[in-house]
């Protein structure tokens, strides 16, 4: 079932990019530990998780650099950058989590409706060099996401 | 044509693109009004008047689904149509929104010709302008 998520999750990543965000995708054919923590330090980033229920538990966590997130805020709304606030860069985030997370478990159950949580900003996950995420990469930049599940 | 739009969604980003797009979608005379959550909205409905809502459904305090029975419950409020635009693509939760009222569903992510197209088909003509929707502004229709 991983798998079959996993994939959703993919095609969810590219829709939700490309159609909210003008970002084309790209994803490394495997998962893999990513250091997280050395990846955050090089520049400043921003995490957000949102956790689901239904026929089977589980959730998303995403991690961007504040500067992609800036860029894609400013595709997302239209604005240009010193129109965006704070607020702004946080919305645009838990939003891109929750629509990855709502469009993925569509695909993945579409008879059963899920229960999504609030998507919220969180803390870097420390030590997350064991943790398995996706590397996505954009055209300039990169985010990283994870998904996890259980029955 | 002028119309008072009511955008209830707790995210403000996606207030500002939904209120963006109707705005291009040839509305831009509309009065926009925003709350952040179902129950925010209806006290906001209590002194305003409003012709059509747009409607996310996972929102603290009440939910999009809560807050249309709400609005179908209310003799005052009943006939003014409302849009759900939610991640919640499944098929039981649009049938639940349907039957609670809703007059129409995008899911999201969206492309913005989506909601012009099913606001227009709530509200008629608009002025609308095709030029307008080519600007450099991110929104291509």
């Amino acid at each position: 079932m991983m798998k079959k998520l996993l994939k959703a999750m993919m095609d969810s990543t590219s829709e939700v990019m490309e159609t909210m965000f003008y970002f084309p995708v790209e994803f490394d054919d495997e998962p893999e530990p990513l250091d997280i923590d050395a990846m955050s330090e090089k520049e400043p980033c921003l995490a957000c998780f949102i956790g689901f229920s239904g026929d089977f538990s589980g959730s998303f966590t995403l991690i961007m650099p504040e500067k992609l997130l800036m860029v894609m805020a400013e595709n997302f709304m239209g604005e240009p950058g010193h129109m965006i606030t704070r607020e702004h860069l946080m919305g645009t985030l838990t939003e891109t989590l929750n629509m990855i997370c709502g469009s993925t478990l569509a695909r993945f159950a579409n008879k059963e409706p899920f229960n999504l949580e609030l998507p919220r900003i969180i803390n870097i996950p420390s030590g997350s060099v064991n943790d398995v995420f996706f590397l996505v990469r954009t055209p300039d930049s990169w985010m990283a996401i994870n998904a996890a599940y259980e029955n | 044509m002028s119309y008072s739009v009511l955008i209830v969604d707790d995210s403000l980003p996606m207030r500002s693109v939904i209120k963006k797009t109707i705005r291009i979608a040839g509305y831009g005379k509309s009065a926009f009004h925003e709350a952040d959550n179902g129950k925010a909205a209806l006290e906001l409905m209590e002194h305003e008047w409003i012709d059509i809502i747009i409607t996310d459904y996972n929102m603290p305090v009440m939910n999009g689904l809560e807050f249309i029975k709400a609005v179908k419950d209310n003799e005052l409020f009943k006939d003014i149509p409302v849009v759900v635009i939610s991640t919640e693509g499944s098929e039981a939760r649009v049938r639940e929104f349907i039957d609670s009222g809703a007059a129409g569903y995008i899911t999201k992510p969206f492309a913005p010709e989506t909601i012009r197209d099913l606001i227009t088909s709530l509200l008629g003509e608009s002025d609308y302008d095709e030029k307008a929707f080519e600007s450099d502004d991110g929104f291509d229709f």
